[in-house]
């Protein structure tokens, strides 16, 4: 059976040195919590370099292409309209929603891959909700969490409280 | 008042007024912040909760109107097929750019000032979007078969044209509404988790609990998270300019003296943003007053606002020289006369009173004292407010009346379905942005927080003790401990 370990720290440094003291003992699961994004805790986690910008990029272009390949098969292969005699494929007047499809495919892919992607969203009931004081996690306190094995929680309780936590809950995942 | 504390406050006089005054708690800031959120309904709010209804109700007759009758209900014409509508649409769609300016491209250049005033603004972008898009709609004729403006294989087999600019706008207007939605809900997340967690009642918890979708402030996803905004901020800077460049293209790219301009595209974003910052400080004045704002909403941000609105005044004004430059220079007696018009054609008092709200008005900005003076700043936003309404008036309203030939002119004038649809969308442009200050966290909470810290780190030449440092505070570190 699988448990959260949570423990609440109120100085900024004390919970980077935890995270990084348990780290080093090999904690894989770890996670910190905190009410803005803290400096230094991508770092005491050891997270390699977001790979947002590539979603980003494969969703502009996605969409700039579909933008023009749209234009180009309304305005030169399905409705071809003589305006003025200009020729039906028109580069130039395809660009502006060329632009306009490509930043909002753009948008769409980061929005929707950090949401669904990347965080697992929605998601209401993770455990670390069961502690009543997480409600701290977002207003002025910082957490530490692990994923363990229920027989390794107590002996990583005990280590949190030595390395300075202040609340320490274990949330033993419902099976 | 600590030493610190002392020396930060001395060194930000050097530099004007703080961004952000005292240094509360992250309790205190929270609870302060989400007050107006979590406080019991005020008898101020319900007042003015019916006074706007009572608009609202206009607006719904008018549009009511607009739908049984058709564009007859109003005082539209040939020649003046584009009046009240489109100059609504565009002073809308231009009040919206501020939003996007202050939330993106200030966040780029990393100005800490726009911190506590960007969900605000962009909250404003996000409802002047929607009250501009409903005219170009209901300006159709028949606006129940507005979806024949998206390309689509239909049965009729009519696609639009991409080579006329109002399909642009349809692509431009959409994708502007749906980013800065998805920009503002992004930036709203981690703090509606927090009003999930300050909640006391059980229903906010559960309704703010959904709308964050279970945020929990994970390090691994402010990882991501911060990229993720980063770019957005970086999608919308391109994307406000373009909005109002493909605005302005609808006329630029027609032959009507008086919108056959080139100067049209940076002349319309300039005026976007010059009203939209007015339209902020119009919001902003009250609300920081009445909310109890003043801390995070400071002088200085009203100063700074001041400044952008006396750059863009600068830049509109310029524009319209460069305007008269170009009728002249052209040597076309249509353009000539379509500029000679609006200083002595029958809208002339129109034209005068934009000179005045947009280029005199904005002049008093130049005295610092009038830049931290209430009253001058909430007169001088309202006045630029209608300026840019006159500014869109005159280019749309009053160019057609006076095309290339005498026996096609005719004169506008008004219908109380104008002014209900006017008068209308502002109160249902309040309603919604006095729901959004009641429900949702107008001041973004977890930026103010990080704005804090950053100040604290680096201040002005001032370490500054967090309060989480004081002596006795909290628990021992271990290092200390060993």
């Amino acid at each position: 059976m699988k448990a959260h370990v949570l423990g609440e720290f109120a100085r900024e440094h004390a919970l980077l040195d935890a995270a990084r003291a348990l780290r080093a003992r090999g904690h894989a699961s770890l996670d910190i919590h905190s009410p803005y994004p803290l400096h230094g805790a991508d770092e005491a986690l050891g997270l390699k370099r977001s790979t947002v910008p590539l979603v980003a990029l494969v969703g502009g272009v996605t969409g700039a292409v579909t933008g023009y390949l749209l234009q180009f098969y309304v305005a030169a292969v399905a409705w071809p309209l003589n305006v003025g005699n200009r020729p039906p494929h028109s580069a130039p007047a395809f660009i502006p929603v060329t632009f306009e499809l490509g930043v909002l495919f753009s948008a769409l892919a980061i929005f929707f891959g950090l949401l669904g992607g990347y965080f697992g969203f929605p998601r209401t009931h993770h455990p670390v909700f069961e502690v009543e004081e997480f409600r701290s996690a977002s207003i002025d306190a910082l957490w530490l969490s692990a994923e363990v094995d229920g027989k390794d929680a107590e002996p990583l309780a005990q280590e949190l409280r030595r390395l300075g936590a202040r609340h320490v809950s274990i949330v033993p995942e419902a099976t | 008042m600590s030493t610190a504390e002392k020396t930060i406050e001395e060194a930000q006089a050097l530099e004007g007024a703080p961004v952000l005054v005292g240094r509360p708690d992250d309790r205190a800031l929270t609870e302060g912040l989400l007050a107006p959120v979590l406080e019991p309904t005020r008898k101020g709010f319900v007042l003015l909760l019916f006074a706007l209804l009572g608009g609202v109700g206009f607006w719904l007759i008018s549009l009511g109107a607009t739908l049984f009758v058709g564009i007859g209900a109003w005082g539209n014409n040939i020649p003046v097929a584009w009046a009240y509508d489109i100059t609504n649409f565009v002073w809308w769609i231009g009040i919206g750019h501020a939003g996007t300016l202050i939330s993106a491209i200030l966040l780029l250049f990393q100005q800490k000032w726009r911190t506590s005033i960007n969900r605000f603004a962009e909250a404003m972008t996000l409802f002047a979007v929607a009250m501009a898009g409903i005219y170009p709609i209901i300006h159709l004729g028949r606006p129940w078969l507005f979806w024949w403006l998206i390309p689509y294989p239909s049965t009729n087999q009519i696609w639009p044209n991409f080579k006329s600019a109002l399909p642009w706008d349809v692509f431009a207007i959409s994708t502007y509404g749906t980013v800065s939605l998805l920009f503002w809900y992004l930036g709203l997340i981690p703090d509606l988790a927090t009003l999930r967690d300050a909640a006391k009642s059980r229903t906010r918890r559960v309704v703010y609990g959904i709308m964050s979708f279970g945020w929990r402030g994970s390090a691994r996803h402010w990882h991501h998270y911060r990229v993720g905004y980063l770019l957005l901020a970086g999608l919308s800077t391109p994307l406000v300019v373009s909005v109002h460049t493909i605005v302005s293209f609808d006329f630029a790219i027609s032959q009507l003296p008086g919108w056959h301009t080139t100067i049209f595209p940076p002349y319309f974003v300039a005026g976007a943003i010059f009203s939209g910052f007015a339209m902020v400080m119009t919001l902003m004045i009250p609300a920081r007053r009445v909310l109890g704002f003043k801390h995070v909403v400071t002088e200085r941000h009203l100063d700074n606002m001041a400044k952008v609105i006396l750059a863009t005044g600068l830049m509109v004004s310029y524009g319209y020289v460069m305007e008269h430059f170009m009728a002249w220079y052209s040597g076309s007696g249509y353009e000539a006369f379509a500029f000679l018009n609006r200083w002595t054609g029958p809208y002339a008092p129109i034209w005068y009173m934009q000179l005045f709200c947009n280029v005199l008005a904005p002049q008093v900005f130049w005295f610092p004292s009038m830049r931290r003076n209430e009253v001058a700043l909430f007169v001088v936003s309202i006045l630029v407010n209608i300026g840019m309404w006159a500014e869109r008036f005159v280019i749309i309203a009053v160019s057609l009346t006076r095309d290339f030939v005498p026996s096609s002119w005719a004169m506008y004038s008004p219908t109380w379905v104008d002014w209900g649809l006017l008068f209308g969308s502002i109160s249902t442009f309040g309603l919604l942005f006095l729901l959004f200050l009641r429900f949702l966290p107008a001041i973004p909470v977890f930026e103010v927080k990080e704005l804090r810290r950053e100040l604290e780190h680096h201040g002005p030449g001032v370490h500054f003790q967090s309060p989480a440092d004081a002596p006795g505070a909290h628990i021992e570190d271990p290092e200390e401990a060993t």
